[in-house]
């Protein structure tokens, strides 16, 4: 028997379903294994069949008519997976709970330079009303699985599958981006934070170590540190490591760590705090939803 | 007298999801239609209070199919915002990168999504079908976009939601292994590729008769143009009467003097227009059809000769919105041949891949043909660099007027006296996806697309449901 999957994104960028393409060739003999019952982008089935075995939701909940859909699917299948860190934690979208929805429509519908529109008219009929804030899936629905990552890797989804295939709970790295990582660490202590970009990286040695912020440390590994090896720093896509919550905790603990505090050379800790220029979008900038404090709570309010 | 809801849910095999609403009159003839886009992420609001240079990151995660349109964009506003130009080399390794994902993102459109409506019998079941039934081709389909995507990868990073462009240029070399390693995949597919595009040209010639009259709106059309030739990476707009006299050619920086944005109430999705001829009347369009029409040749070989045959046959100026698909299987050469050429330069593995940037107060346009169209980021930055204010118009937004007409045409001709030729669903799913619309992008939006059409009678009452 064929393992039944549906392919499915709510508000999302689509990059995890072109990820699961990006097993190329290996896809035809993964066909052999799973049957598609179900995936617009690639196929004109229109409604999840009966018998699905696997559901791969990626996106977040933007509107009710989201909500409604993740619902409706979930249902029907015996797992279901949250795919990617939008599903998983909220992902950049996710960004936008810094934010009242009506600043957000203010800001898109009424004052972007290029729009023309004197009767302040806001998209409003016809179409499903926003959800004030983005939540991860499993605060919606029953997720059985998150595979995090933006998007993951093709290598994680295909031993996604082959544990699917094999029957087993699905289990992901319990490293963190700094194991897979092959720059060189000296164990040197940081006094600063410089913003990226700023003077010229020694190619072959870790990026934190040479003051730049690098969220690998407080990172699940399974992304092959690609961006590490391209000498981008880490921003955290893969979401916390095993047993963490809050990914920008960690990091916190994790500067606190290496900062040159007890030594001759010292930095002061609150020094080095003002050196973060938009601390929410660089400990956060993937998991703000599904952190501690999960938005912008504004003055007044009671919850 | 006779009345239907027709609904198409979810419309399939394009990226991004919408909802098409059709009115009837008194008489049952179609009054109106509207394709509307269901929601939005924002990103224009969220990337106020972010480092500029941080942006590059972030906008990628506008669009999985095209990030690297979003990523290059972003640097070059960022660039400019900076006051730095880029390093030679890293401009080079920017360009070849967008070469890559044009190789994947134009073959994942054609072969994998609409191109079965053309060539395949079971086209329902999109590249699947190709796979049953003509396993070679969907092999070698699966081969082109693969080599796309390695380019991609070897150049920015990651072949999803690239990393390396940042202002002043990239921050990775290229070496000499990893250039030879693109050559050799680039020559193993270019007669996959004439096969696959041969193939099919047969279908298209067939399907375009099919939909000659159904479809031929003539509009405004605007793109890149570097002195006068076709460009994906650099240029001035140029944008042309629906007659194809030159009607404006500025530099993008001035884009806020030519183009303006309509909203409406019943979609999340802009209307630009060109702001001469006002709205509704310039309402234009943009992508691999605007820019065969504006471009007045194409600098590498194969593709020129390609772009020739197609103004033999066609004419100069193509309003056909079917044939956006042979439009992007041109530029599909145009990818591959300019990749070459640029693997071929020597200093592609040069070390000036980046120049430093001081952080300051600036404000910065980006600017590029992404895939589907013209992609506009412009930002402003305060004295720390940090983003004050940003405005994003991108491709399929330019085209969303025009979706919306098409989607009305096909409509008026296939509703008829509250008589619905069943029709209707399958030719406004293929009109639809000839603009390859990537909602995603559009609204900066999400989802996987919905697409239901529900007709209204005259006291906007819907009808019965009719789904495929």
């Amino acid at each position: 028997m064929k393992l039944r999957i549906a392919v499915e994104g709510l508000g999302a960028c689509a990059g995890c379903e072109i990820a699961i393409l990006d097993l190329h060739e290996e896809i035809v003999s993964l066909l052999q294994d799973l049957e598609i019952d179900y995936a617009p982008i690639l196929i004109d089935k229109k409604s999840l069949g009966d018998n699905v075995d696997v559901l791969l939701l990626s996106g977040s909940v933007r509107n009710k008519h989201d909500a409604e859909k993740a619902a409706r699917l979930s249902e029907k299948a015996k797992i279901t997976i949250a795919l990617g860190s939008c599903a998983s934690f909220g992902g950049i979208p996710g960004l936008a709970n810094l934010y009242a929805t009506k600043e957000l429509l203010e800001r898109v519908y009424l004052t972007t330079e290029s729009t023309e529109n004197k009767e302040r008219v806001l998209p409003s009929e016809e179409i499903p009303p926003l959800e004030q804030v983005i939540k991860p899936l499993k605060e919606w629905i029953k997720i059985n699985y998150n595979i995090p990552g933006c998007p993951p890797q093709p290598k994680l989804i295909k031993e996604m599958f082959q544990m699917l295939l094999n029957g087993k709970p699905i289990t992901l790295s319990k490293k963190t981006v700094c194991d897979e990582c092959d720059l060189k660490r000296e164990e040197k202590k940081i006094t600063k934070i410089l913003r990226w970009g700023q003077g010229e990286p020694d190619s072959s040695r870790c990026l934190l170590e040479q003051n730049y912020f690098c969220a690998g440390p407080a990172t699940r590994a399974g992304c092959e540190a690609k961006c590490l090896a391209a000498l981008m720093p880490c921003r955290g896509c893969m979401g916390p490591p095993e047993n963490v919550t809050d990914q920008g905790a960690k990091m916190v603990s994790a500067i606190a760590s290496i900062a040159a505090i007890d030594e001759e050379n010292r930095v002061d800790p609150e020094q080095l705090a003002t050196m973060f220029k938009d601390i929410v979008g660089s400990l956060y900038r993937f998991t703000l939803p599904s952190s501690i404090i999960p938005r912008k709570v504004s003055e007044g309010e009671n919850k | 007298m006779k009345h239907y809801t027709v609904t198409i849910d979810p419309v399939t095999r394009i990226e991004g999801r919408a909802k098409i609403t059709i009115w009837l009159d008194e008489q049952g003839d179609v009054k109106d239609a509207h394709f509307s886009v269901f929601d939005l992420r924002m990103f224009e609001k969220f990337l106020e209070g972010r480092p500029a240079e941080e942006v590059p990151q972030i906008v990628p995660r506008i669009c999985g199919i095209c990030p690297v349109s979003h990523h290059l964009a972003s640097a070059k506003a960022c660039d400019m915002l900076f006051d730095v130009e880029p390093a030679e080399t890293g401009a080079l390794i920017r360009e070849l990168m967008h070469m890559g994902q044009y190789i994947h993102s134009h073959s994942l459109h054609f072969f994998f999504l609409a191109g079965p409506d053309f060539f395949a019998k079971g086209r329902e079941q999109g590249l699947l079908a190709l796979m049953q039934e003509k396993p070679d081709l969907a092999k070698k389909a699966i081969q082109v976009r693969k080599v796309g995507q390695k380019i991609v990868e070897k150049t920015g990073g990651r072949a999803i939601h690239p990393v390396t462009a940042l202002p002043g240029g990239v921050t990775k070399k290229l070496n000499k292994k990893e250039v030879d390693e693109m050559t050799t995949d680039l020559s193993s597919v270019e007669k996959d590729l004439r096969e696959l595009v041969n193939a099919c040209k047969e279908g298209l010639l067939d399907k375009k008769k099919l939909m000659l009259d159904l479809d031929s709106q003539r509009s405004y059309y605007s793109a890149l143009l570097n002195k006068g030739d076709f460009d994906l990476y650099d240029g001035n707009i140029r944008v042309i009467t629906p007659n194809g006299q030159i009607a404006e050619e500025f530099n993008p920086n001035d884009y806020l003097t030519h183009i303006g944005e309509r909203v409406e109430p019943w979609t999340y999705l802009k209307f630009p227009f060109y702001k001469k001829a006002g709205w509704p009347d310039g309402a234009y369009r943009v992508g691999p059809l605007a820019r065969l029409n504006v471009a007045e040749r194409i600098p590498t070989p194969e593709a020129n000769r390609e772009f020739t045959e197609f103004k033999n046959e066609f004419g100069k100026l193509a309003h056909n919105t079917l044939l956006y698909n042979w439009a992007r299987l041109i530029e599909l050469y145009y990818a591959i041949e300019r990749a070459r050429e640029i693997l071929q330069q020597e200093k592609i593995v040069a070390n000036d891949v980046r120049r430093p940037f001081k952080i300051k107060k600036g404000e910065g346009v980006g600017v590029i043909e992404a895939p589907r169209g013209t992609l506009i980021h412009h930002y402003v930055a305060n004295d720390e660099g940090i983003i004050e204010r940003a405005n994003l118009i991108v491709a399929t937004t330019q085209n969303n007027a025009h979706i919306n007409r098409s989607v009305r045409d096909v409509a008026k001709r296939r509703i008829e006296s509250g008589k619905i030729d069943e029709r209707v669903l399958n030719d406004i799913e293929v009109v639809v996806r000839a603009y390859d619309p990537c909602l995603s992008c559009s609204t900066h939006l999400s989802d996987q697309t919905n697409l239901e059409v529900a007709i209204l009678n005259e006291h906007g009452k819907p009808l019965k449901v009719l789904a495929r």
